[in-house]
C-alpha cells in the first residue's frame, strides 16, 4: 500500500470518527438558536494546515512571496510554541472548515463547535452581506490566482514586475470604503459614463431640435470629468484603490513619464481590491465574531458536556491557553463582552418584572426586594438542570420547555440522553438550563443592580402589567431574553458599533481594562485611565478603519498639475511618518506622477519636554500641517499653514486619555 | 507556482530587503537586539501602510486580577488586535516584526565592508594550559602518558645485554680441571654477562662423568659454537622483557603560548541635567554598534559602564542609557573611576577602549587640568569622546574641542561630533578608523 493510500485511510478513519460530533454539534447549535451556513469539514495533515493558514485559509491564491513568509512564520510558531488545535473556517456558503488530523478528539470537537458558531455569524451578520449574500470565495480566489499566474507566465510581462505591482497595491489594501457594498469598477470609466449620458438622452425622446440646441455634443463632452482643469473628486474618495483604478497611471522609467496602465496592471489592481472587500468584514468583526465563537464553543463544550468527561480536562486546558494569553486579547474581550450583554439583558428583564410588583418603585426597590432570594428563585428547574435516563419521568411532554418528540424517542431508548441530555429540551428549555444570572461565575451580577440602573429602567417602562408579589413576577421572567438579544446584536453590529454601544463602566471595572499612553516626560508607557469613555476611545482607535488612520483622495489634479493629493483625516493621533513616506513611493508607481500627502503632525522640542518634566507635567505638543511629497526621485516634507489642513483636523474627538494633571 | 515557489521568492526578497546596516544604525530599532545577537528588521515583512504612530497611539490593556491606577508604569505595550491580520486563530500572537539575526562577528564583518574598516585586533592575554604536541618527557606522570614504546625498547636492550649462552658456559665447566672460579674469570674476559653464583649453581648440577670432556678451553671453543643472543631469542622466543622503573618515561605536552584577543570597553556617559532626550538617544545609537562591533572582533569582550554627573558611578548595561540625574558635570570623575576599574584589566593582558559621550559641557578647567592628564595616564588602544549636541553648540561646551586640540594627530584619541542620527555612522567610522593598526 502506498503512503498516500495509508494517509487517505488515516484521514478516512478520522473523518468517520468525527461524523457524529459534526452532526450533533450542528444539531446542538440549532437548538441553542444559532442558524449556521452548512459546513463542509475537511481533514488535513499538519503541513497542509500550516500551508492553509499561510494562504489566508484558502487553497488557491495568487503567487506571492508573502504566503511563503507566512508559511515560514507559521511553521516556526507551531514548531516552537507548540501551537495546535487550529481552526480555519471560510466565509462561504457552504462554509469550509479544516481539521488537523493529528489533533486529539477533544480538540476536534472544540474546533467543530467553534466553527458552527462562526458559520452562524457569517450567515447572519449584515456586514458579511456587503460583499455578497451568497459568497463563493474559494472559486473567486482561485480565479484570481489563475489570472495572475497567467500574467506571470506571459512572456511579454516580467514576473518580478507583476510581483512588485502586487506589493504596491497591497500597501493600500485597507484604503477602501469598507462600509459600502462592494461593486466592481467598470472598464473605461469616463468613456462609459459619456456613453451612458448619450443613451439616457436618447431614451428621453427629445426632439432633435432640443438636442441640437441644448444637449449638443459639446454639452455631452462638457460632462466629461475635468481632468485637465479643476479638481476632482468632488467629495473626498475613501476608496483609494478604486480611484487609482480609474485614474491612475504607471510610471515608465525609460520614457520618464506616466503611461496608461497595461491590462494586467489594471486587472491585478481590481482583483486585489475585490479581495480587500471580501476580507474586510472579517477584519471589521474580529472581536465580535471570535467572541461569539468562543462563547458558544464554551457553552457547547463546557456547559453542555460536548466533550466527554475524559476529554474535558484536555479541552479546558486548551481553552485556558487561548483565552489567557497575557495582555490585551481581542478574543477574550469579545467573549467577556458577549457574556456581559447576556447578563445585563437578563438582569434588566428581571428588574423590569420586579418593578411591576405592586408597591415596588425604583426608590424602594432595595428595601422591598431581597436579591439573594430572587437569585435562588431563578435557579433552573432541577428536572431541566440534571437530565439523565433515569430522570426522564420528571419531564412533561406538554411542557413547552421539553421537546416532546425527542423525549418519546429517549424514553424508547433511541436517544442516548446521558450523552446528549440537551436533545430532550427545546430552545426555551435550554435557556432556563443555562440561565446566566445563576451561574457561579456570574454570582453578584444581579446584586450589583444599582438604584440609578433601576431609575433608568423605570423611566422607559409602561405601567401595564402588575404583579401581586415577587413570585408571580419572577414566573413571568423571560429567560431567553439574553440569548435573543445577543442574536439581534450579532446581526447588525460590527466591532466599532459593538464596543461603542455595549462597553460600560461596570464592564470595564469588572474586567480590569485600562488605557495607557506613552509619556514623554518619563519615556515609558503609563496607565492613564480606567474610565469607560477613555477605554472606549482607545478601542475605537484600534477598530475603526481597521485600526489605521483614514487616508482619502482629496484631489486628483493637485495644483493643476495632475498630481495626486491624499489627505490624512486627522483624529488627534499622528501617522507613522516613516511608513507613510514608503507608502507614497509605492503610490507613485500607481499614479505615475508626483504624489502628496497632507497630514497633521505633532511637534515637541527637547526644551519643552524638559520643562514639562521638571514641572511634573506632560509637554503639550504643537500641531502643524505637513505636506509630504514624492516626485519619483525625492521625498520632501514641507510645513503648511494651518488653514491648509484645518479641514482635516478632528474637532470633536480627542483620543488622548492622559489626565490633565499628569503625574501631579 | 505554489508553496515552494512562494517560499523561495520570500527568501530571495527577504535577503534583498534586509535593512541597510547604516540605515539601521541611524534609525532602526536597536532595542530588539541583545549584546550577543544583533537583530536587524527586515523591511518586507510588513509592507508599509498608512499606520498610526506607535507612541502617539496609546492603547488598552487588561489587568490581571486588578487594574493599574493612572500614572502606574505598564511596561511595553501589549499586542494589539489588528497587528496580525489573518482572520485570526485563537491564541495567535500579535504581529511581531521579523528580524534578520546577525551575530556580532557578522555585524563587524559587514560593517567593515560597508565602512571600509580593517581593525585587526591583537591577542594579548596569555591563556595558560593551552597544550601543544606531547613532545616533552618526564620521569613521572599519569599512566596514560607513559611512553611504552620507549620502555619496551629499553627493556629489550637490557635483556639483550643480560642474555648469555647458558650451554656455552656449561661446556666451559666440562673442561678438564676447570671449576667455577676459572670459568667465571674466563667468562668475564669474554664479556659474557654471567654471575658467579649462576656458574656455581650450574657446576653443582653437572654429572661427574662429563667434567673432562674437553682437555682445554681452546679445544672447547674450537668445537662448540657460541650462539648469539639474537639467535637465541629467535629460537626460544621472547619470553620476558625486563621492564625497569628507571626506564619509564612519560610524555608531556609542549606548552604553546596562545594569546587571547580580549578587550575591555569602558562606556562613559554624561547623565547630568543638560543631557536631554535626543542627546541620550544619540549616545545609544553611537555606543551600541561600537559595542557590537568590538564584541564581534574580539574573542572575549567585557564592558564597563560608567554614568557621571559631578560624580561617577558604575552601572549595569540595562540602566546605562536610561539614567538621568540632576547635578552638574565633572567629566574627570568618570575617568578617575575608569582608571580604578581598569586595574582589574591590566594593560599587558587586555586591549582597552575608553569611550565617553556627552554634550561637551564640563566644569571649568576640569578638561585641561584633570581629564587630559587622566586620558594620558590610562593606557588604551583608543580613547574616544563623542559630542552630542543636537541643537548646535552651547557656549560652555568646549570639552571635545579641547581634547581634540590637545591630542591632534594622535592615533589613539578620537573625537567625533554627532548632532543627529545622520551623523552616527560617520562618528563610528571616525572612531574605529583612528586606531593605528601598524605595530
Amino acid at each position: 500500500m502506498s503512503d498516500s493510500d495509508t494517509e487517505r485511510r488515516q484521514k478516512q478513519r478520522i473523518a468517520g470518527e468525527l461524523e457524529e460530533p459534526v452532526r450533533e454539534a450542528n444539531h446542538l447549535a440549532r437548538k441553542l438558536g444559532l442558524d449556521p451556513f452548512p459546513v463542509k469539514y475537511w481533514i488535513i495533515d499538519y503541513d497542509e494546515m500550516n500551508e492553509l493558514i499561510a494562504y489566508g485559509g484558502f487553497q488557491e491564491r495568487y503567487p506571492h512571496w508573502r504566503w511563503g513568509m507566512a508559511y515560514d512564520r507559521q511553521q516556526k510558531q507551531t514548531q516552537f510554541l507548540g501551537g495546535k488545535a487550529f481552526e480555519i473556517v471560510n466565509n462561504d456558503n457552504p462554509s469550509h472548515a479544516f481539521l488537523q488530523e493529528s489533533n486529539a478528539l477533544a480538540d476536534q470537537k472544540a474546533v467543530i463547535t467553534h466553527v458552527e458558531a462562526h458559520a452562524d455569524f457569517f450567515k447572519n451578520n449584515q456586514w458579511f452581506g456587503l460583499f455578497a449574500d451568497d459568497p463563493n470565495a474559494a472559486a473567486m480566489l482561485s480565479n484570481h490566482a489563475d489570472a495572475i499566474e497567467a500574467f506571470m507566465d506571459d512572456p511579454e510581462v516580467d514576473r518580478e514586475a507583476v510581483e512588485r505591482w502586487i506589493d504596491h497595491v497591497l500597501c493600500l489594501e485597507d484604503c477602501i470604503d469598507q462600509h459600502s457594498p462592494f461593486s466592481t469598477v467598470e472598464g473605461e470609466g469616463v468613456e462609459r459614463d459619456l456613453a451612458d449620458i448619450a443613451d439616457q438622452l436618447d431614451s428621453l425622446g427629445l426632439s432633435d431640435e432640443v438636442r441640437r440646441q441644448v444637449f449638443d455634443e459639446e454639452w455631452v463632452e462638457s460632462q466629461r470629468p475635468e481632468e485637465e482643469a479643476g479638481s476632482f473628486p468632488e467629495e473626498p474618495e475613501l476608496d483609494v484603490l478604486a480611484f487609482l483604478r480609474r485614474h491612475g497611471m504607471a510610471y515608465d522609467e525609460d520614457a520618464e513619464r506616466a503611461v496608461e496602465f497595461e491590462d494586467w496592471q489594471r486587472e491585478t489592481l481590481e482583483l486585489l481590491r475585490r479581495e480587500s472587500y471580501y476580507f474586510a468584514p472579517q477584519k471589521m468583526t474580529k472581536v465580535m465574531n471570535e467572541g461569539w465563537a468562543a462563547y458558544w464553543e464554551s457553552m457547547m463544550m463546557g456547559e453542555e458536556g460536548f466533550a466527554a468527561a475524559d476529554e474535558f480536562l484536555h479541552y479546558a486546558d486548551h481553552q485556558a491557553r487561548v483565552l489567557n494569553s497575557p495582555g490585551f486579547n481581542p478574543y477574550k474581550l469579545g467573549k467577556e463582552l458577549w457574556e456581559y450583554i447576556e447578563n445585563a439583558t437578563n438582569r434588566r428583564e428581571v428588574a423590569e418584572r420586579l418593578l411591576r410588583v405592586e408597591g415596588v418603585t425604583w426608590r424602594n426597590f432595595h428595601e422591598r426586594i431581597d436579591l439573594d432570594e430572587v437569585q435562588t428563585a431563578l435557579e433552573p428547574d432541577p428536572a431541566l438542570d440534571r437530565i439523565a435516563a433515569d430522570r426522564l419521568d420528571l419531564l412533561d411532554a406538554d411542557d413547552p420547555r421539553v421537546d416532546a418528540e425527542e423525549l418519546a424517542r429517549a424514553r424508547a431508548d433511541d436517544v442516548d440522553v446521558n450523552r446528549y441530555p440537551w436533545k430532550v429540551l427545546t430552545y426555551e428549555g435550554l435557556c432556563e438550563r443555562h440561565y446566566s444570572l445563576v451561574k457561579p461565575q456570574h454570582r453578584g451580577f444581579l446584586k450589583r443592580l444599582s438604584q440609578s440602573d433601576l431609575e433608568r429602567i423605570a423611566r422607559y417602562m409602561f405601567d401595564d402589567a402588575r404583579y401581586a408579589d415577587v413570585e408571580e413576577a419572577l414566573a413571568d421572567v423571560d429567560r431567553c431574553a439574553g440569548w435573543d438579544r445577543m442574536r439581534e446584536i450579532r446581526e447588525s453590529h460590527n466591532d466599532v458599533t459593538f464596543l461603542d454601544e455595549f462597553l460600560s463602566q461596570e464592564f470595564v471595572d469588572q474586567n480590569h481594562y485600562f488605557t495607557y499612553e506613552f509619556t514623554h516626560s518619563t519615556r515609558d508607557y503609563r496607565a492613564t485611565s480606567t474610565d469607560v469613555e477613555d477605554v472606549k476611545k482607545k478601542l475605537m482607535l484600534q477598530f475603526t478603519n481597521f485600526g489605521k488612520p483614514t487616508v482619502v483622495v482629496e484631489d486628483g489634479n493637485y495644483n493643476n498639475r495632475n498630481e495626486l493629493l491624499l489627505s490624512h483625516q486627522y483624529n488627534g493621533v499622528i501617522v507613522d511618518a516613516r511608513q507613510a513616506k514608503q507608502v507614497l513611493k509605492r503610490v507613485f508607481e500607481l499614479w505615475g506622477r508626483p504624489v502628496n500627502l497632507k497630514t497633521i503632525s505633532k511637534q515637541l522640542d527637547d526644551h519643552d519636554v524638559e520643562v514639562a518634566r521638571r514641572r511634573d507635567r506632560e509637554p503639550v505638543p504643537e500641531e502643524v500641517g505637513l505636506l509630504i511629497r514624492y516626485d519619483g526621485e525625492r521625498i520632501t516634507t514641507e510645513e503648511l499653514p494651518w488653514e491648509a489642513v484645518e479641514h482635516l483636523a478632528a474637532t470633536d474627538v480627542d483620543y488622548d486619555t492622559k489626565p490633565d494633571e499628569w503625574l501631579a | 507556482m505554489g508553496l515552494r515557489d512562494d517560499l523561495e521568492r520570500y527568501r530571495d526578497v527577504g535577503e534583498q530587503r534586509r535593512q541597510d546596516l547604516s540605515e539601521f544604525i541611524q534609525y532602526g530599532d536597536l532595542g530588539q537586539s541583545l549584546p550577543g545577537e544583533v537583530k536587524i528588521p527586515i523591511k518586507i515583512v510588513d509592507l508599509p501602510a498608512f499606520e498610526y504612530d506607535q507612541l502617539d497611539k496609546g492603547g488598552v490593556g487588561q489587568g490581571d486580577g486588578g487594574t493599574p491606577q493612572p500614572g502606574d508604569p505598564v511596561g511595553q505595550p501589549q499586542p494589539q488586535p489588528g497587528d496580525g491580520d489573518e482572520e485570526g486563530d485563537p491564541g495567535e500572537e500579535g504581529g511581531e516584526h521579523e528580524y534578520y539575526e546577525m551575530d556580532p562577528e557578522e555585524f563587524a564583518q559587514e560593517l567593515d565592508e560597508e565602512l571600509g574598516l580593517d581593525l585587526d585586533p591583537k591577542g594579548k592575554k596569555v591563556i595558560e594550559e593551552t597544550e601543544g604536541d606531547y613532545t616533552d618527557i618526564t620521569r613521572t606522570g599519569p599512566a596514560s602518558t607513559l611512553d611504552f614504546e620507549r620502555l619496551f625498547k629499553q627493556g629489550l636492550k637490557r635483556k639483550l645485554a643480560m642474555e648469555f649462552d647458558e650451554n656455552y658456559i656449561e661446556e666451559a665447566l666440562r673442561v678438564e680441571d676447570w671449576g667455577p672460579d676459572e670459568v667465571y674469570a674466563w667468562a668475564r674476559q669474554q664479556n659474557i654477562p654471567v654471575s658467579h653464583a649462576w656458574i656455581v649453581d650450574a657446576d653443582s648440577n653437572l654429572p661427574d662423568d662429563e667434567r673432562d670432556r674437553w682437555t682445554s678451553i681452546d679445544e672447547m671453543t674450537e668445537h662448540v659454537e657460541r650462539e648469539s643472543p639474537v639467535e637465541r631469542i629467535r629460537r626460544k622466543g621472547l619470553k620476558q622483557v625486563p621492564f625497569r622503573r628507571e626506564d619509564e618515561r612519560y610524555r608531556y605536552p609542549e606548552i604553546v603560548e596562545e594569546k587571547e584577543k580580549n578587550v575591555v570597553v569602558v562606556n562613559i556617559r554624561d547623565v547630568s541635567g543638560s543631557m536631554r532626550e535626543k542627546k541620550r538617544e544619540l549616545v545609544e545609537r553611537t555606543f551600541t554598534p561600537l559595542d557590537w562591533y568590538l564584541t564581534g572582533k574580539y574573542d572575549n569582550a567585557e564592558f564597563v559602564y560608567i554614568a557621571h554627573d559631578a560624580d561617577a558611578w558604575s552601572v549595569e548595561r540595562d540602566e546605562f542609557f536610561g539614567i538621568r540625574s540632576g547635578g552638574g558635570t565633572r567629566i574627570s570623575s568618570a575617568y578617575e573611576l575608569a582608571a580604578e576599574l581598569l586595574e582589574e584589566y591590566p594593560w599587558d593582558e587586555w586591549n582597552r577602549y575608553v569611550f565617553a559621550a556627552g554634550d561637551s559641557e564640563n566644569s571649568s578647567n576640569d578638561t585641561e587640568e584633570r581629564v587630559i592628564p587622566l586620558m594620558e595616564r590610562i593606557p588604551a588602544n583608543l580613547h574616544a569622546y563623542v559630542e552630542t549636541q543636537p541643537s548646535g553648540n552651547a557656549i560652555n561646551a568646549t570639552h571635545a574641542e579641547e581634547v581634540e586640540r590637545h591630542f591632534e594627530g594622535s592615533d589613539d584619541v578620537a573625537v567625533a561630533y554627532v548632532t543627529g542620527p545622520e551623523d552616527v555612522v560617520d562618528a563610528i567610522y571616525t572612531i574605529l578608523s583612528t586606531e593605528s593598526n601598524d605595530e
